[in-house]
């Protein structure tokens, strides 16, 4: 479908379905001209044909295969069909019976089917015929073939051109054609393109003087890398691929900060990390030995993509989104493969069938992790890392260490003090100086509901309260209460507990069913939608389970009862728990004994409280499932940890209380001092809790000890579960031994893998000339563009993996070719020939991307606040635009947050930057590797009328105004800044005489100029005249959207 | 300077010169336009989006047997295990809610609808209905992503943007594509990841018109700047990119001029649309007094009227707050009010000025609401949930057949029991009236070929007229 240049839009054809059309077709045969009737190419000429138009019939995928006939795979394709006739007889097209199909006049034979709405053209028929004719050979797919060990230079003629290896690949490449190199660029040409490329932003007129003056290129470019700027503008990049973005996505969008995940990017980028480490630690930072936090900090790549907290959501399937997200963006960022295909059946195209993407997924589905992160608090869903400064951590130390001792105190007094208390405790006896009610803050019968209050004998002021109607039953002791599900009964205050403090809730439990879920009793405020956060009782698939939660699943201690609960008879149940936060400080006890539980989770490490829950509440909770027909009777709270023989006592079940536990009860209840130790130990927890509390943490990747399964889904969906499978990766790869995310990623950057760092250096690549050597960087695959130089391809990825993954290092050796040094003009001769420039016969021309459009404004102006990291800011964005999606409020920075650099511009995925979006930015949704290039008249409107364009002209015609020196020399020196070249006379004819019309316009109507002087935050300067700033503003503002200011060229 | 005045006056604005001639191969005509894959019987299509998912069981779908059975549990059999939401899934009961509304058949097709509708009660004979949509998805943003894009995922382009792929524009100085948002609605969110363009080009992202003084972001000049400030800095712009291009000999060069002057034409153009000051009284008695305020439902029923005229070829409305989990009865009156009467006059409108037969109208929602009341049931009121298995739109115009009801559900008004017309299908019918075949309609990206309707969806024939 051709785009129209008439629907307000300038479009790229390189972007163009024409042009992929044509690439695949036309274009690979004008690059080997058929004419000189060169063998054909199997992986160049007849794939993509192939690929394109057969494999969706006769291709990988085994269910949708007709006539048992597939064409990827040469021994099935020249095997006689069905029919009695072969599809591909080699050396022999006129029986084969592939080009009779594509050829034929009858309908019902004709291949491809009318129903597929494609066509092979005759030219493509005649490439297979001659294909067949010559043998019909098969070579594997170009990318998937091992990367030679060594790749030869090729040998040139005009050999003094050549800098470095890259350039003999392209000048072989010309000279095959018979195409000369372009000119170089002219030095301050050159040095803003490479600036431009490696730093997003311009040199100064002092940089381009110095080069002209040396001509040095190895020291300019080596500066460049060297500038911290280097980190942003390559960070820039990978957001995109990392879909990086400060809210979670979906529909509530809320804010969550993961960049210190970005500001690790910028900076392992200065640092030069290499990419095999880059890549490893992003797959796998937490599996390294001794992981440091910045190598678990790396994970964060993987926690990226959109999460939601949508009411109602189903957690299961939103969970295996976010593995599918996870398991894509692998195979797109590191592999350049585009498998999301086989989530539903076996690729079409690519030999990846839809078990090993299950196989391939199944790396990425070991994390303690819920489908839905928390409405009602702002947990980091778990896995998550604590990111903490020296002084908190040292903090944490000390509060931690406390704790410990406090533990070991109490723990040998006990033994110390054991006889003398025996001793004690044996004259003591139960219920002396009301010992046993010590702590005891909730007594509740349930004897009545008069006023919807239910009467608490040991605090007359805090009874309880019932909502919708809670039924009086016969109970243990008198009147028991009966719930229908919906209803409830709610007890503010008497069990707000958060995990340091030890408690009991001891009460006599009948359930009606076996329940598959029920909510027995909680204090939180939801399930789901608070991530459970708080403390609970449920019933699952009929066993209690007891469980404190500061996050479910990750931060979080459970334990389940391993007997299921008796039906239609009253049972006794106790909950006990230590105040320790760990799975061995809680007790379930069933009618008076210690019930056999088993650990669940045993992980907590942050608060339970908070989420807008303080009430503990019985049978019901939001949107959970309430304790339908049970009912509840005798209900005791205490603030402490009951012992054994206190809760046979209590519910008049289990054996008599043995001596231990009776000494237990004297310490806990009676002895003063280990009560008072027992306050100190609390105490310390709680201190460490706010500590840890305070702590701001990120999203990361963290095994779980046992393996989750990983199945089939049959047609993607959640809901559907075939067989399961282990971790593996695809079989048309290098076979790998991987077991676990590490063993994945050194499988990735194997130096003998095919994929990995071809990928890499195209990206690379990509960046310097604003298209790869394969044009569709997302997908090597059998569908993707063919490079347009496979053997510098593989040189240069052989190059890098021997470089140690130097990614400085590539960047300099492609800066510094002849080729990139190339101009970009091209005569009409070569323009036409080579419209794409995949000759490089030339140097590159592309339009800037929306940050370095952005950012050269503010720089030019001398506006930009060059500092590293730290939280998003919140530049100039038209007013109302998340209102009127959201209700959420944009609250614009004041001051510096004006001026950052725009990756750190703050991305809010339902609402992005306007002013990014229009310019081609990616919506961040999903993995992008290559932006669109397009041009619209919004574009202009945006460059021409929004503040972050403006305010830069308006400050910087300020400071023209107020400095000296002739308007002629003020005139150059702003152009020379923007495009780093003085200005042709004709030029500064045309500057001045723009100068002087909106001088002559703004003279007239003084009050509009003094509107325009004063555009955007930044005190305008005093005492200035502002018909000048304003005439100055204008033709600055113009200078902004000269083509050579807006394209790289 | 002379040199920089006769460039001036040689390169004309406008479409006469030596200008003229020089862009002519860059810049096709009305001829270069997409074509469609055949006839189309709609040339433009307007889609009223009711975002929350309105309650088909209180507007079109009228079941009595719900209202007989008030109360009572939502047999085992009619759900059949279906899925429900983590909302109301988990409820101890599914008491079944019949509408509180009254219904009567209006019209000579004798369509049931209710009263909170009683404008669009009296044009049910030009409206052609569906009783049997269904759809995926069980949450908002999964299921209005689909219905907008195809495909539950993000990062697919929008119907809009297809649209203007596949058809282009009629009016070169608007948005082919333009998206309209009712002002000061709470609800649920929208995104604008639904007139995003996925991975087609950034040109065919949806433009949304908003009210107050940039009517498209970034149209108002600066402060200070006026109409000829800013004609004389785009004058001397294309002085530069003259000589450049003079020098250099780049198509590219032309192209950017030519990108600055359709901004300028847009800065016409949009007031131009926007401006109802002209309208007559009786244009406002049609589509309510709303409409004379900018942003709301009525006042954009009538731009989108406007914007059809010049020949805009999709218009998106949306339309908050149908999300009602709970105090029903209240809240839909409300919505009700805020847009029967425009939507209503919109289709009048588009007849009375010859434009319904060429033009597309579409209401709907992202799915249905349950016939049991999430919450409690009381006399007075009810909840209801996400209800993916049936819901009701309707359609005007565009070669559709008038007066027309299409499927029907059961007597619980829960499934579909006739004629099923899934989400992909509503998706091909749409695109077939505007002459574009869904399965033809694609777009290679990452190495596959993409379609609004993914691989799925039938031409709804029996809709057609």
């Amino acid at each position: 479908m051709p785009m129209s240049a008439t629907q307000l839009v300038l479009q790229s054809p390189l972007r163009s379905a024409v042009w992929l059309r044509a690439l695949l077709g036309v274009a690979c045969l004008w690059l080997t001209p058929l004419a000189a009737q060169a063998p054909v190419d199997f992986a160049r000429d007849v794939r993509p044909i192939l690929s394109d138009r057969c494999f969706a019939c006769h291709g990988p995928d085994a269910a949708k295969r007709e006539a048992g006939l597939r064409l990827d795979v040469r021994d099935v394709a020249v095997k006689k069909l069905a029919s009695g006739r072969a599809a591909i007889v080699p050396g022999d097209s006129t029986l084969s019976e592939l080009v009779r199909r594509l050829t034929v006049h009858d309908p019902d034979e004709r291949m491809p089917p009318a129903a597929s709405k494609l066509t092979v053209s005759p030219s493509e028929v005649e490439v297979l015929r001659r294909w067949i004719d010559e043998g019909a050979a098969y070579t594997l797919h170009w990318s998937f073939a091992p990367l030679p060990a060594v790749v030869e230079l090729p040998k040139v003629r005009q050999s003094d051109w050549v800098k470095n290896g890259i350039d003999a690949f392209v000048l072989a490449g010309m000279e095959r054609e018979g195409v000369a190199p372009s000119p170089p660029a002219t030095s301050a040409a050159y040095l803003r393109r490479a600036s431009l490329a490696l730093n997003g932003l311009p040199p100064t007129i002092e940089q381009v003087d110095r080069f002209v003056a040396d001509g040095d290129a190895v020291r300019a470019i080596d500066e460049l890398l060297d500038s911290k700027r280097y980190g942003e503008r390559m960070a820039s990049e990978w957001l995109d691929i990392a879909r990086y973005a400060d809210t979670f996505g979906y529909q509530s969008d809320v804010e969550r900060p993961v960049w210190p995940w970005r500001d690790w990017v910028i900076d392992s980028f200065n640092t030069n990390l290499p990419y095999d480490e880059f890549a490893t630690w992003q797959i796998a930072g937490d599996l390294l030995p001794n992981a440091t936090r910045e190598q678990q900090l790396a994970t964060a790549f993987q926690r990226l993509h959109r999460q939601t907290n949508e009411g109602g959501s189903v957690e299961a399937e939103m969970r295996l989104e976010y593995v599918a997200d996870r398991t894509e963006t692998f195979a797109t960022a590191f592999l350049g493969l585009t498998i999301g295909c086989a989530r539903c059946h076996d690729h079409k195209f690519d030999p990846v069938t839809q078990r090993e993407y299950y196989e391939l997924s199944a790396f990425f589905n070991n994390i303690d992790e819920s489908g839905l992160y928390s409405h009602f608090t702002r947990a980091t869903p778990t896995p998550a890392l604590s990111l903490v400064t020296a002084k908190q951590s040292a903090e944490e130390s000390e509060a931690a260490a406390q704790v410990v001792e406090l533990e070991r105190t109490l723990e040998a007094y006990a033994t110390s003090s054991r006889e003398v208390a025996a001793l004690a405790a044996a004259a003591h006896g139960e219920g002396v100086d009301g010992a046993k009610e010590h702590g005891h803050v909730g007594t509740f019968a349930f004897e009545s509901l008069a006023k919807g209050a239910l009467v608490n004998a040991k605090d007359a002021a805090l009874p309880g309260r019932i909502g919708e109607n809670p039924a009086l039953v016969e109970g243990v002791v008198g009147k028991a209460i009966q719930f229908k599900g919906e209803n409830w009964a709610k007890f503010s205050k008497v069990g707000d507990f958060d995990r340091h403090q030890p408690f009991s809730l001891a009460f006599w439990l009948r359930v009606p069913e076996r329940y598959d879920r029920a909510v027995v009793m909680h204090r939180s405020k939801a399930w789901t939608d608070a991530g459970s956060r708080g403390y609970e009782l449920l019933i699952e698939d009929g066993e209690l389970s007891f469980a404190l939660v500061h996050f479910w699943p990750g931060n979080a201690i459970r334990i389940r009862a391993n007997q299921k609960l008796t039906v239609d008879a009253w049972t006794h149940v106790t909950l006990a728990y230590d105040g320790s936060s760990r799975a061995d400080g809680m007790t379930i006890f069933v009618d008076g004994e210690v019930a056999e539980t088993r650990v669940i989770r045993d992980c907590l490490t942050r608060t339970i409280q908070g989420g807008g829950a303080d009430a503990l509440t019985l049978a019901e909770r939001f949107r959970d499932r309430g304790l339908k027909g049970g009912a509840i009777d005798e209900l005791q709270v205490y603030r402490r940890e009951l012992t054994r023989g206190e809760v046979a006592r209590l519910s008049g079940r289990g054996g008599p209380a043995t001596q231990d536990e009776e000494l237990q009860f004297y310490f806990r209840a009676v002895h003063s001092d280990y009560r008072k130790k027992l306050e100190d130990l609390r105490q310390a927890r709680l201190r460490l809790g706010r500590v840890r509390d305070k702590q701001a943490e990120i999203m990361v990747m963290r095994e779980m000890q046992t393996r989750r399964a990983t199945y089939v889904r049959p047609r993607g969906s959640y809901l559907a579960q075939g067989e399961q499978v282990d971790r593996g990766t695809p079989a048309f790869l290098p076979k790998s031994e991987a077991m676990d995310r590490l063993a994945l990623a050194r499988w990735l950057t194997d130096p003998a893998h095919p994929l990995a760092a071809r990928v890499a250096v195209n990206r690379i690549w990509q960046m310097h000339f604003g298209s790869g050597l394969v044009g569709t960087s997302e997908d090597f695959g059998s569908q993707g563009a063919p490079p347009s130089h496979p053997q510098l391809l593989d040189w240069l990825a052989r190059w890098f993996i021997n470089s140690g993954w130097d990614m400085k290092a590539l960047h300099r050796l492609i800066a510094t070719s002849a080729t990139f040094a190339q101009g970009s003009l091209a005569s009409l001769e070569l323009r036409e020939r080579d419209p794409e420039n995949r000759l490089l016969a030339r140097g590159p021309r592309y339009q800037l991307s929306a940050e370095v459009l952005r950012d050269q404004a503010l720089w030019a102006a001398g506006l930009l606040v060059e500092r590293i990291g730290g939280r998003p800011v919140r530049p100039y964005q038209p007013a109302g635009l998340w209102q009127e999606k959201s209700g959420s409020v944009y609250h614009r920075a004041k001051g510096d947050g004006l001026y950052r650099r725009s990756l750190y511009t703050y991305w809010k995925r339902t609402s992005p930057p306007p002013a990014m979006m229009l310019l081609d930015a990616s919506q961040r949704d999903v993995c992008v590797m290559r932006r669109q290039s397009t041009s619209t008249p919004l574009q202009a409107l945006l460059m021409l009328n929004d503040p972050q364009f403006v305010e830069p002209a308006r400050v910087w015609a300020e400071r023209l105004v107020a400095a000296s020196g002739q308007e002629q020399d003020l005139l150059a020196g702003v152009f020379r800044r923007l495009t780093s070249r003085a200005a042709t006379a004709d030029e500064l004819q045309i500057l001045t005489l723009a100068l002087q019309e909106q001088r002559e316009s703004y003279r007239a109507d003084p009050q509009r100029a003094q509107q325009t002087a004063t555009i955007g935050d930044r005190k305008p300067a005093a005492d200035v005249d502002v018909v000048e700033v304003a005439s100055w503003t204008m033709v600055i503002s113009m200078l902004l959207n000269f083509d050579e200011v807006v394209r790289l060229r | 300077m002379s040199n920089a005045i006769t460039r001036r006056h040689l390169f004309a604005r406008g479409a006469t010169g030596l200008g003229a001639v020089a862009m002519s191969h860059l810049f096709a005509d009305e001829d270069g336009q997409p074509k469609p894959h055949f006839a189309p019987r709609a040339k433009r299509i307007v889609y009223l989006f009711q975002s929350g998912g309105p309650s088909q069981l209180d507007l079109f779908d009228y079941k009595p047997l719900l209202q007989e059975q008030n109360g009572t549990e939502l047999p085992a059999s009619v759900r059949a295990g279906q899925r429900l939401t983590g909302m109301s899934g988990n409820q101890s009961s599914f008491p079944l809610a019949g509408t509180q509304f009254k219904f009567a058949q209006h019209g000579e097709s004798r369509r049931w609808v209710s009263e909170l509708l009683p404008h669009t009660a009296r044009i049910v004979d030009k409206l052609t209905f569906v009783h049997s949509m269904h759809t995926e998805a069980i949450n908002h943003d999964p299921a209005i992503t689909f219905l907008q894009t195809g495909s539950q995922l993000a990062g697919r382009p929008s119907l809009g943007a297809w649209l203007s792929y596949g058809l282009g524009s009629a009016n070169r100085d608007l948005p082919a594509f333009s998206v309209l948002v009712s002002k000061n609605k709470g609800g649920q969110p929208l995104y604008a990841r639904l007139w995003g363009n996925g991975f087609l080009p950034s040109a065919h992202q949806g433009v949304q018109f908003r009210p107050g003084k940039d009517r498209v972001l970034y149209l108002a000049d600066p402060d200070g700047v006026d109409k000829t400030t800013r004609r004389k800095m785009l004058d001397s712009l294309r002085d530069l990119h003259e000589a450049a291009y003079e020098r250099e000999l780049d198509p590219a060069i032309r192209a950017r001029v030519e990108q600055y002057e359709m901004a300028y034409r847009m800065q016409m153009s949009v007031p131009e649309v926007s401006d109802v000051s002209n309208e007559p009284d009786h244009v406002f008695d049609l589509y309510g007094q709303d409409a004379r305020d900018p942003g709301t439902y009525a006042a954009n029923c009538l731009m989108a009227r406007r914007l059809l005229e010049r020949g805009v070829r999709c218009v998106q409305l949306y339309h908050q707050g149908w999300d009602q989990h709970g105090g029903l009865v209240g809240a839909i009156k409300g919505q009700c009010r805020e847009t029967d009467q425009a939507s209503a006059a919109l289709v009048l409108d588009l007849q009375a000025r010859g434009l319904l037969d060429d033009t597309l109208v579409v209401w709907g929602g992202e799915f249905g609401r349950t016939n049991y009341s999430q919450g409690k049931l009381t006399k007075s009121n009810y909840g209801r949930d996400h209800h993916p298995r049936c819901f009701t739109m309707w359609m005007a115009g565009g070669g559709l057949k008038p007066g027309y009801a299409h499927g029907e559900t059961c007597e619980y008004g829960y499934n579909v029991v006739r004629d099923p017309v899934h989400v992909h299908d509503l998706q091909a019918t749409i695109l077939h009236q505007l002459g574009l075949d869904h399965e033809r309609l694609n777009y290679r990206y990452q190495g596959r070929r993409f379609r609004l309707t993914d691989v799925h969806g039938n031409v709804v024939r029996p809709l057609l007229a």
